[in-house]
C-alpha cells in the first residue's frame, strides 16, 4: 500500500520533533505516586468521617440520654459533637489542600516540603482523634456512673462499705477499658494511615537522593 | 528498589523516549493527554523493569509494555479519535520539505490511521517502526500468520477510509 509506505518514510525521519524529557523529569514521574498516596489519605479521611456521622445518626444518643435522665449531659455531648465535626472538616479541608498542592508541584524541593506538611497534618489528625476518643469514652463512663440505675449498687458500695477498695477497682477497670479502646483505635490508625505515611516516607527518601 | 536499577532505567528510558512519544501521539489527542499517557507508560515500564533482564533490547521490551499500557490501561473516554488530530500532523509537516502532493497524502493517511481501533493502531505502529512480522507477532503476542492476516485487513480498512 503506497500511502502507508509514504507515511512510514515520514514516520521514520521524524525523530526530533518531540520535546525531550530530561532524566530529572523521568525521576519525578517515578515519584509522582506521592500525589496518589495523598489522594488516598483524603479519600480515607472522608470515608471515616462519613462512617462516624452515620454511626452517630444510627445510635440515637438523645434517647439514651432521656432514658437515663441525664439531660444535663446533653448540652455537653452536643457541643462536643459539633466541635468535633468542625475540627474534622477542617482537617479534611487541609488534606484536600495538601493533595491539591502536591499534585501541581513541579519542583522536587517543593514536593519534599509538601510531603513533610502532609505527614504533619496526618499525625495531628490521628492524635486529635485519639484524644477525642479518650474524652468521649471518659464522658460515657461518667454518665453511666452517675445516672445509670444499674450502677446504684456500685455507688452504694463506694459510699458506705469498703469504699476505698471498690473505688480503686472501679477506676482501674475504667482506665483499662479506656486504654484498650484507645489502643484499638491507635492500631487502626497505625495500620491505615501508617501504611500510607510509610509509603510517603519512602518516596521522600528517594526524592532526597535525586534532589540536585 | 536499588539506586543502580533506577539509574539504569532512567538512562535507557531517556535514550528510547521517542518510541513512547510516538505511541502517545498515535493514541492521544493533544498535549495533555500525550503527557498523561507518557507518564502512565513510564510508570508501567518502571514497575515491569525488574523483570526485564536484558534478554531482548530495551526498545523491543519497551514496545511491548508501552503498547499494552496504551491499549489496556489508557481507555479514557476523553480520548476518542473521531475528531481530526492536528497535533500529530504538525510534527510531520513542519520540519520536512515534502512536495505538496506527498504532504497531502501523509496527512490523509495519518488521519486514517487515527481512526483505527487500539489494536490495529498497535500493528500499524510496529509496521511504521519497520518491524518485521516475527517481531510484530512477538511484541503483540499473536502468531506470525495472524499478524500478517491482520495487517492485510488493516490495509484494506485504510484503503476504504481513504477512498470511501
Amino acid at each position: 500500500m503506497e500511502e502507508l509506505d509514504i507515511l512510514k518514510k515520514a514516520w521514520q525521519k521524524d525523530t526530533h520533533s518531540f520535546e525531550q524529557v530530561t532524566e530529572v523529569e523521568i525521576y519525578k514521574m517515578l515519584h509522582r505516586k506521592s500525589s496518589s498516596i495523598v489522594k488516598w489519605i483524603l479519600v480515607i479521611s472522608l470515608l471515616e468521617f462519613s462512617l462516624w456521622a452515620l454511626v452517630n445518626f444510627a445510635f440515637n444518643t438523645e434517647d439514651t440520654i432521656k432514658s437515663l435522665h441525664a439531660e444535663s449531659f446533653e448540652i455537653y455531648l452536643k457541643i462536643i459533637t459539633y466541635v468535633n465535626y468542625a475540627v474534622v472538616l477542617w482537617f479534611i479541608y487541609n488534606f484536600y489542600r495538601n493533595y491539591a498542592r502536591i499534585s501541581t508541584t513541579t519542583s522536587t524541593k517543593q514536593l519534599m516540603q509538601d510531603i513533610i506538611r502532609t505527614r504533619k497534618t496526618v499525625q495531628h489528625y490521628v492524635w486529635y482523634n485519639l484524644f477525642m476518643i479518650f474524652i468521649s469514652t471518659l464522658l460515657g463512663f461518667a454518665m453511666a456512673f452517675i445516672y445509670n440505675p444499674n450502677m446504684d449498687t456500685l455507688r452504694y458500695q463506694i459510699e458506705h462499705e469498703d469504699g476505698y477498695k471498690t473505688l480503686s477497682i472501679t477506676i482501674c477497670m475504667v482506665v483499662a477499658t479506656i486504654a484498650v479502646f484507645v489502643g484499638l483505635f491507635w492500631l487502626f490508625y497505625r495500620i491505615i494511615y501508617g501504611t500510607l505515611l510509610r509509603k510517603l516516607n519512602a518516596n521522600y527518601k528517594e526524592l532526597k537522593k535525586i534532589d540536585l | 528498589m536499588s539506586d543502580e536499577l533506577e539509574k539504569s532505567f532512567v538512562k535507557q528510558l531517556k535514550e528510547n523516549q521517542n518510541i513512547i512519544h510516538k505511541i502517545c501521539r498515535l493514541y492521544t489527542n493533544g498535549e495533555d493527554a500525550h503527557n498523561d499517557l507518557f507518564q502512565e507508560i513510564t510508570i508501567q515500564l518502571w514497575k515491569a523493569f525488574p523483570k526485564f533482564r536484558g534478554e531482548s533490547k530495551f526498545s523491543t521490551w519497551a514496545y511491548r509494555v508501552a503498547l499494552n499500557t496504551a491499549i489496556t490501561l489508557y481507555r479514557k473516554s476523553t480520548r476518542t479519535v473521531s475528531t481530526v488530530t492536528y497535533e500529530g500532523q504538525k510534527h510531520f509537516l513542519s520540519q520536512e520539505d515534502y512536495n505538496h502532493e506527498e504532504e497531502e497524502q501523509i496527512k490523509l493517511m495519518y488521519q486514517a490511521v487515527q481512526q483505527l481501533n487500539d489494536i490495529e493502531k498497535a500493528l500499524v505502529f510496529l509496521y511504521l517502526e519497520d518491524k518485521d512480522y516475527t517481531e510484530i507477532s512477538e511484541t503483540l503476542g499473536i502468531s506470525e500468520v495472524n499478524a500478517r492476516v491482520k495487517m492485510n485487513r488493516i490495509k484494506g480498512k485504510l484503503k476504504k477510509i481513504l477512498n470511501p
